[in-house]
């Protein structure tokens, strides 16, 4: 594992030597500003609930989630196997699972640097004569980076399957939409209560999982395993994905 | 230093490779020759662990490379035929990132940077985005990530495609430099760069190995013919001039080319130099020469050869005898392909040479008076034994 720093470090200084992770982190804080502003003013100046809507509570923040890890992640490694750099970082003296976490880590530090910005927000509020309530808003930094850790991992394992970027970021969009739709399984097949394909159903549901604790400021170890685990899940599967491309 | 035994790799039912048997010693160079899609790029990719065998093993420094692929990718220099390099990286971070890959400590990476930079050619490009560098360049910044961290193996794919004649001059000095320090292993299908600088060649075709051996040894074997070209004024008599051509020991079916001006053309086939014979014999006669040259067939015609008419004009072969010991087991003779290039070690001694006619223009070898248009028959000269593997 120890290369996963290096790779870490390479693919950091690779998203910002290009144009993408710019593009993407100005349109990301302008409409983060944009929205945040709106919620002040639908709350009439309530900048907690603003906060709470802001990270977690309203459809933007998941259509974020859903939408920007995949725009990161879908070069990482098709990209790097259209041009044959994929080669070389395979070949190299570190394990497919190093390569993986070190692009994961990367592609999640990018979001949580996209999700701090909310910090500036509420030094601002601060600024301003109105303190808002901290603990809440740090947990929520920290529980969108690490929802986005979990999707950043769809997007790396989608874009171990393909050559083609925005395949890959098509294709990753739509894995998270399903990922975030889970639950509507239990609709579609209907279910007496208490069985226990409901009962997963609801223990897999990310959405009531960060509303259990990051949204209300509480930094409880369930949801850390709760999503750790998911995105161990995709990393796993992403590595797995890598080594069955040396068969294809 | 590499060894490979029953080696195939299959996409889906087509063979890439099909059982391959062959290793390299320590500090040897050798050239893989084919034609493309031959299998030279899979064989390399397994070597280096980026694509694993269906079936046979492969060891590189005593370590599988299926099952110990760290251990082995810490010890090759691996450069793929596309140059992968991250094209928005200065040349220097490049370096840099194979160094923390390979776990180099800083005080080492800091002093190795330059002198393999240096040693590739590329120092003065050390600050440059790599996007921004010409083809040749990119190459020696590959071969320069390679050798970062001093492997004991250097697996090179294709490193001269793309360069200009100029630049492959300057790669062919590099790798022929390279060779002296690393076990290298070289693919190309532009024989000349083999021929510069592999002393052994591995040709593939179709995905099995067709001859391996040195390039004196693969064009003996493989029925290389010389000739001799003689373009002289031989007189109206042709018919003498052929059969006092034909006297010469060594010389086959001589074809006669006809006049091309006031000058008679010969091709004397043979199967060593025998121009100073057919000089003196000339000289003796009062022929007028124009044209006396020795025509060795080149290892492109012997690749042509391979690659083209295997099946019907190699013959059916016994394995190699640096191979002897990996033979594959379950092919019969005739699918097999190799060409027996070193003598058997148990071959019978050959038949002692008959007297071989020789025209000699020194007057003083066989006594003055000898009439200098006569042919002299002397016995052959002791023939210094073979060198093994020669």
């Amino acid at each position: 594992m120890s290369g996963v720093f290096t790779i870490y470090r390479r693919e950091l200084a690779g998203l910002f030597l290009s144009p993408l992770a710019w593009v993407l982190l100005c349109v990301a804080l302008a409409f983060n500003g944009f929205f945040f502003s709106l919620f002040v003013s639908l709350f009439q100046g309530d900048v907690g609930e603003a906060f709470a809507f802001f990270l977690g509570g309203s459809q933007t923040f998941w259509l974020m989630i859903v939408l920007l890890p995949p725009l990161l992640t879908m070069r990482m490694f098709s990209e790097e196997s259209r041009t044959g750099v994929l080669e070389f970082l395979l070949t190299a003296p570190v394990t497919d699972a190093a390569v993986v976490l070190g692009k994961l880590a990367a592609a999640t530090s990018v979001m949580g640097l996209l999700w701090s910005s909310v910090l500036i927000y509420g030094l601002s509020a601060q600024a301003l004569g109105t303190a808002p309530d901290w603990p809440p808003i740090v947990s929520g930094v920290i529980g969108a980076t690490l929802v986005s850790a979990i999707f950043c991992a769809v997007g790396l394992a989608v874009s171990a399957c393909t050559n083609t970027p925005l395949l890959a970021a098509f294709l990753a969009v739509l894995a998270n939409a399903a990922l975030l739709a889970l639950p509507l399984v239990e609709q579609l097949v209907p279910t007496p209560p208490g069985h226990w394909f409901k009962l997963a159903l609801g223990h897999a549901n990310i959405v009531t999982q960060f509303h259990a604790s990051f949204s209300s400021g509480v930094l409880d170890s369930r949801q850390f395993v709760f999503f750790g685990v998911w995105t161990g899940f995709f990393v796993f599967l992403a590595t797995r994905i890598l080594e069955a491309r040396r068969w294809w | 230093m590499i060894t490979v035994q029953g080696l195939t790799r299959r996409f889906g039912a087509r063979a890439a490779i099909e059982d391959l048997h062959f290793s390299l010693e320590r500090g040897e160079v050798v050239g893989f020759l084919g034609p493309n899609g031959a299998g030279k790029s899979t064989t390399m990719r397994i070597l280096a662990g980026y694509l694993p065998a269906t079936s046979g093993s492969a060891l590189v420094a005593g370590f599988d490379v299926l099952r110990q692929s760290l251990e082995v990718r810490r010890r090759i220099g691996y450069l793929p035929e596309s140059v992968p390099l991250y094209a928005e990286h200065r040349v220097e971070e490049m370096m840099w990132f194979q160094a923390r890959l390979h776990g180099m400590r800083r005080s080492e990476a800091r002093t190795r940077i330059p002198a393999v930079l240096e040693r590739a050619g590329i120092v003065d490009r050390s600050r440059a985005i790599i996007g921004g560098l010409s083809r040749g360049q990119r190459q020696r910044v590959g071969i320069a990530v390679a050798l970062l961290p001093n492997p004991e193996v250097l697996i090179l794919d294709e490193p001269t495609s793309g360069l200009d004649p100029l630049q492959r001059l300057e790669m062919r000095s590099l790798l022929a430099e390279l060779g002296r320090d690393h076990t290298v292993l070289l693919s190309s299908h532009i024989l000349p760069e083999i021929e510069a600088v592999c002393p052994r060649v591995i040709v593939l075709n179709r995905g099995k190995i067709a001859a391996d051996g040195t390039k004196e040894t693969l064009l003996g074997q493989l029925g290389g013919e010389s000739r001799v070209r003689l373009e002289a004024l031989v007189g109206p008599d042709v018919a003498l001039a052929l059969r006092l051509l034909k006297s010469i020991r060594g010389v086959g079916e001589i074809r006669d080319l006809g006049k091309q001006g006031i000058h008679h053309v010969f091709e004397l086939p043979c199967r060593e130099d025998l121009r100073e014979d057919v000089g003196a014999l000339a000289a003796s006669r009062g022929w007028a020469l124009r044209e006396l040259t020795w025509q060795r067939p080149s290892l492109e015609q012997l690749f042509a050869k391979i690659a083209l008419d295997m099946p019907h004009e190699l013959p059916a072969a016994q394995p190699l005898a640096s191979a002897l010991a990996q033979a594959p087991t379950g092919s019969t003779a005739g699918e097999k392909l190799l060409v027996q290039l070193s003598p058997q070690p148990n071959a019978a001694p050959s038949v002692p040479a008959p007297p071989r006619t020789l025209y000699s223009l020194n007057p003083f070898d066989g006594g003055a008076s000898r009439d200098l248009s006569k042919p002299k028959v002397v016995d052959p000269a002791p023939q210094p034994p073979r060198e093994p593997g020669a």
